[in-house]
């Protein structure tokens, strides 16, 4: 049994080591945009807010974070829109060849390390004549969280109860009636989880952008480029912002991941 | 089941998506695929069919060194996470369910954490004025601050290990939750020990996720220029950076979509053998 007893600790030892490393990394950026440190120690009593105000009044700095929002807003509700046809459109030929191949292709800029996506992109974009700017991000985005909108609507449609629909086709309504009323309220909320997911997703993208971006950037280009230049303190106060953010973020993802959970498991019960 | 009324012709909705698809997904691909045939003389591109870039990627001893450490690296930073990920995801199987689901949200949420600010968040970990140097002075094990951990590729190593761990762990954990626990109660009930149990059953069934994860890993390490672009300094020049550089200050893109083209074939391949491995015979 002592065997048992060391296999445990080095488990648990193993497993305070992982989660020690994904979180002091960040616990530290934290403590260090409040605080200054001297030979490799905090110090506690610098307590300030200094790195935050500098950071109100970096004007490339508000225009990274609006240029975000807008590309993470436009890229979700376009690639929103085409991921739904695209899951109607397997949802209702599911063995057809054209579902098949649609199933594969959308993966693939999810899939390809980012780099292939983002050069592949840039590429195409210099091909057509279409200068590197706000647009061309906006294009990256989208086909990058397409994959991730796509597989969550169809994973709801798959779900659906039939019986909705014919019952709503029996009754006399148009096919655009139908999806209307019948199908677009059924697939709200899944569309508000991914839509929160992919956004999130957007807003940290760095590898594609970084190909597709002209003079504009986005907050995670224009983070990279200050920290390619060297340390400046502010870039702590800066990344606990964005995390505070993206945890928000996260925790939207999660309680509307729940009430979708919710939902599917009501339908199937009707079901 | 179906939503739309069946086997209907395709309509204006499906030909448009199809435009949308082939416009901004099967395009800009065939564009990459063939702008590595291509040349470029006096900074512009010739567009006449050539395999020079691939005969040069071959030849080239600095490009054939780079290609060969990176993946490398990337199979060490895979075989390490592979140990790590696997203890982790045992150890959180083991634990009571409200422990057990606390520690996997742990581990999701530093996925939708910024990726360069994880990597960024090593830098102050590993830095000459770092929390591992801070640590190990503590400890005792060193006099002075240890250099030697950022600017090369041990530093890569150790990013990429720590950034890409939730890759490895989940896909595992997954694969463990999913035993039975009927299959568990029939081996403990014929008198297997917990030994037996483990290589005969739990080991077996769970390595196909730790397969996926180092999938996953080696893919995402392997292809990544952010990591040893910010931590690898001069020493720590990768593959990925060597791409990323013929589309700045080297202006040549068809090399670059060469060199793409290889990093691509060996992540389809990757992503194939693992497929076929993650889903042994007698899963399928």
């Amino acid at each position: 049994m002592r065997r048992l007893r060391l296999l445990d600790i080095s488990l648990a030892s193993v497993t305070t080591l992982v989660y020690l490393a994904l979180y002091l990394p960040i616990l530290l950026v934290f403590v260090l945009s409040f605080f200054s440190m001297r030979r490799g120690r905090v110090n506690w009593e610098t307590f300030s807010l200094g790195w935050y105000a500098k950071l109100f009044d970096n004007e490339a700095l508000g225009d990274a974070l609006r240029n975000s929002l807008l590309v993470g807003g436009t890229a979700v509700a376009a690639a929103a829109v085409f991921a739904t046809v695209a899951a109607l459109h397997v949802n209702a030929r599911p063995s057809s060849r054209s579902a098949r191949i649609l199933e594969y292709v959308i993966f693939l800029p999810f899939l390809l390390p980012p780099i292939i996506t983002g050069l592949s992109l840039l590429i195409y974009f210099r091909e057509t004549g279409i200068p590197r700017g706000i647009a061309t991000i906006i294009v990256g985005h989208a086909v990058f969280v397409l994959a991730i909108i796509y597989r969550i609507v169809l994973t709801r449609l798959n779900v659906l109860s039939r019986s909705l629909v014919e019952a709503a086709h029996d009754l006399g309504a148009s096919k655009f009636q139908t999806f209307r009323y019948i199908v677009l309220p059924n697939l709200r909320m899944p569309l508000l989880t991914a839509g929160i997911l992919a956004f999130a997703l957007s807003f940290d993208e760095t590898m594609i952008t970084l190909f597709l971006t002209g003079t504009d950037a986005t907050l995670p280009v224009r983070l990279y480029a200050m920290m390619r230049v060297g340390f400046t303190p502010e870039i702590n106060a800066l990344i606990t912002l964005i995390l505070g953010f993206s945890i928000v973020l996260t925790v939207a993802v999660a309680f509307a991941w729940r009430r979708n959970a919710g939902l599917e498991n009501n339908s199937a019960t009707r079901i | 089941m179906t939503v739309g009324a069946g086997r209907s012709r395709p309509g204006i909705g499906d030909y448009l998506l199809w435009s949308v698809i082939a416009l901004f997904i099967i395009v800009p691909l065939g564009c990459f695929l063939a702008y590595g045939f291509f040349s470029v003389v006096d900074n512009a591109i010739v567009y006449r069919p050539t395999v020079g870039n691939f005969a040069e990627l071959l030849s080239n001893p600095s490009y054939r060194a780079t290609f060969l450490r990176t993946i490398r690296m990337a199979f060490e930073v895979s075989a390490i996470n592979l140990v790590l990920g696997y203890a982790t995801a045992y150890f959180i199987w083991l634990r009571p369910p409200g422990m057990r689901n606390f520690l996997v949200i742990a581990l999701a949420i530093p996925l939708l954490m910024s990726y360069i600010i994880k990597i960024y968040a090593m830098r102050g970990v590993l830095g000459t004025n770092g929390l591992l140097n801070s640590a190990l002075m503590a400890l005792g094990i060193v006099d002075e601050p240890v250099s030697a951990l950022l600017f090369n590729l041990t530093a890569v190593r150790i990013t990429l290990s720590v950034v890409l761990l939730p890759f490895m762990v989940l896909p595992i954990y997954i694969a463990l939750e999913r035993i039975p626990a009927s299959v568990l109660h029939a081996a403990s009930d014929l008198g297997a020990n917990e030994l037996q149990t483990f290589t005969g059953i739990i080991l077996p069934l769970s390595l196909p996720g730790g397969i996926v994860g180092a999938m996953f890993t080696f893919v995402l390490a392997s292809g990544d220029f952010l990591a040893p672009e910010l931590v690898g300094g001069i020493e720590g020049f990768t593959y990925g950076r060597l791409i990323f550089s013929q589309f700045g200050l080297a202006f040549n893109w068809p090399l670059g979509a060469a060199l793409s083209i290889l990093l691509m074939c060996v992540a389809l391949g990757v992503i194939f053998v693992a497929r076929r491995l993650g889903n042994p015979r007698w899963q399928r």
